[in-house]
């Protein structure tokens, strides 16, 4: 098992390391320099060359690509993030403020869609072949099938235009004291990020429930003269649900991205609207700290999910040494 | 010597084999199993029409998408504007017309083409093994260590916007899942009899793994193709939605919703954005349905 994790650990780290030298060039090759774009357009025409030199120079502008890049690097790992091009506010400041707000939000969503999803999904297993069954397989797909934000502006406008039983955006207001006072503003994007999340629950319920009730413990169980629902529900559901969650639980880093674009609708101070906002203003060291964030998060998860399904089932540590 | 019931057996199977209806029964049964897949069926259907719709727009509007006419903005839908128009005078609904075939062309060009990238690349490294498949193996990983999304951005704020870029980002982010996808199929197929049989005839490997072992590996693929090319078009939808996708000059099915970021419109002018969100929803929804059927369709341990 340690040689199991230390071979994960040995592709992570070197992983990490290529893909921030790839984004790092990649941005390198974008147009313009950190220079550039901090001249608005009246400077621009009265600035000379020289001016500009200089300002690179300031800035270690002139220096080769790989010293910039080892200066960043070694500075990220110190903890210093940089700056953001747009205001020059701190990144390490903006990932405090924002960080939270995406935390909340999936880690909401993702226990609605959980809970969600494993009931239906155990209910058209018990149910397979119904008109129960089918209306809900098809009902998971029209979930994986509508735009989440065309779904997420339909909510606004039903809930918060015409009903206005809840807010349309935003996450905190001034006059808010308890965090009773926070609630109506997270259910519209917690929702609406759940039922998008809740089909892929549904369908990985419902076979790994249809895979336990096909085994020979459930007919023991069934032959033992034990009413069907103590068979369902202690002895199937038990069993089938273990997986599922372990593996939901570690489906943050799709829920992260998949809240990007919700967060946008809902004006949620989030990462992924921050991300955003970066792409649309090209604050270049923003939009590389953002995606190598997102990046550390999907590799940090799927290295959990290797050791642990590596412990629940041993035939995978076994099979690959 | 008179003529046995086992003799009439043969005489009967002789004369269908000379009408050559056994020739394509292998197909017909995959075709007849689709075929009996309602929502498969529903889904071709308002699939080809959909299309078909986009590839005849002119035919079927009057009106030209781009044309701005100011005597008659923010109109309600009525006979002449079956979806109204939106803030500049534009027929929505010939706009949901040109906007598909830039959407449904984004969304099954990029489909079609990274499933030629990962196939070309996924058939050889899988059937060859060695340092191509551990290096195409790596960058594949590298790509998936990204949420598909924050990957299109960033390319997207690296490239600048445009149609060309957009769907070559598309490739570059998708080629990965099929090259995987392929990979495992000529893993298996590797140790298959008739593969060592082609071998031990001397057979190049390109002959050997493009075209031996290629169209056994084919009905995953297509199911793959279908899901992703559904895929394709939710991610334009949402990158032109948020004004990162296609440029605005052109109609696409996200540029159109592009306008609902705007509350007042959101709120007061539905027809702008509702007609196309259902558009893109029923189509999306038609192309997994066609993905789901021909998955049950080609599956093989669900023959019979």
């Amino acid at each position: 098992m340690t040689t199991y994790i230390a071979q994960r650990l040995i592709i992570f780290f070197p992983m990490l390391l290529v893909i921030s030298f790839l984004v790092y060039s990649g941005l390198e090759l974008s147009p313009g320099d950190a220079v550039s774009h901090m001249i608005s357009p009246e400077l621009a025409s009265t600035i000379t060359a020289e001016q500009l030199d200089a300002m690179r120079e300031a800035y270690g502008l002139n220096q080769s690509f790989i010293t910039r890049y080892w200066i960043w690097l070694t500075s990220m790992v110190q903890g210093d993030m940089g700056y953001s091009m747009a205001g020059g506010v701190a990144i390490s400041e903006i990932m405090v403020k924002t960080v939270p707000a995406t935390l909340e939000l999936s880690m909401v969503a993702l226990f609605f869609s959980t809970i969600l999803g494993c009931s239906l999904g155990v209910i058209s297993a018990l149910k397979r072949g119904s008109g129960t069954d089918n209306s809900l397989t098809v009902a998971g797909m029209a979930g994986v099938s509508i735009p989440e934000f065309f779904f997420g502006l339909v909510a606004i406008l039903l809930f918060a235009i015409e009903l206005k039983w809840l807010p349309v955006g935003g996450r905190l207001m001034p006059h808010y004291e308890t965090v009773w006072d926070r609630i109506p503003n997270i259910v519209l994007p917690s929702l609406v990020l759940a039922l998008m999340m809740t089909a892929g629950a549904m369908r990985y319920a419902r076979s790994s429930m249809l895979d336990v009730l096909a085994r020979e413990f459930i007919t023991t169980a069934r032959s033992k003269g034990m009413p069907e629902w103590r068979v369902n529900i202690l002895h199937g559901f038990r069993v089938a649900l273990t997986p599922v969650v372990v593996l939901i639980g570690f489906r943050l880093p799709l829920l992260i991205g998949g809240s990007t674009i919700i967060e946008q609708v809902y004006q949620w101070p989030g990462i992924g609207s921050m991300f955003i906002r970066s792409v649309r203003a090209s604050d270049y060291p923003l939009v590389m700290t953002i995606s190598l964030m997102y990046v550390f998060v999907v590799l940090t998860a799927s290295l959990i999910i290797d050791v642990l399904t590596a412990l629940i089932d041993p035939r995978v540590r076994l099979g690959k040494e | 010597m008179a003529k046995t019931s086992l003799d009439k057996k043969f005489d009967q199977i002789k004369k269908r084999e000379e009408e050559k209806s056994f020739s394509t029964k292998k197909r017909s049964r995959i075709v007849s199993k689709f075929l009996n897949n309602r929502l498969a069926v529903f889904g071709l259907i308002i699939f080809t029409i959909i299309i078909l719709a986009s590839l005849f727009a002119p035919l079927l509007s009057p009106y030209d998408p781009m044309r701005v006419d100011l005597r008659s903005m923010r109109q309600a839908p009525s006979f002449d504007h079956w979806f109204g128009t939106d803030s500049t005078g534009r027929d929505v609904f010939t706009r949901v017309l040109f906007g598909g075939r830039v959407s449904i062309f984004i969304g099954l060009g990029s489909a079609i083409l990274s499933a030629v990238v990962g196939i070309a690349v996924g058939c050889y490294a899988g059937y060859k093994g060695g340092w191509i498949d551990v290096i195409a193996l790596r960058v594949s990983e590298i790509f998936m260590s990204f949420p598909q999304i924050i990957l299109v951005l960033l390319l997207v704020s690296i490239t600048g916007q445009s149609l060309f870029n957009l769907m070559a980002i598309f490739i570059l982010t998708g080629w990965g899942g099929m090259y995987r996808l392929a990979r495992a199929r000529m893993l298996s197929l590797r140790e298959e009899e008739y593969v060592q049989a082609l071998r031990s005839f001397g057979l190049s490997t390109f002959t050997i793994c493009y075209k031996h072992m290629l169209p056994n590996a084919l009905s995953p693929i297509m199911v793959n193709i279908t899901l992703s090319t559904a895929m394709f078009i939710l991610t334009e939808a949402g990158l032109s939605f948020l004004g990162l996708g296609v440029p605005l000059n052109i109609p696409t099915w996200g540029n159109i919703l592009n306008v609902a970021q705007d509350i007042l419109i959101l709120q007061n002018y539905w027809w702008m954005w509702g007609p196309v969100g259902l558009v893109i929803s029923v189509f999306v929804l038609c192309v997994n349905f066609i993905g789901d059927g021909l998955r049950d369709s080609t599956d093989p341990s669900q023959q019979g």
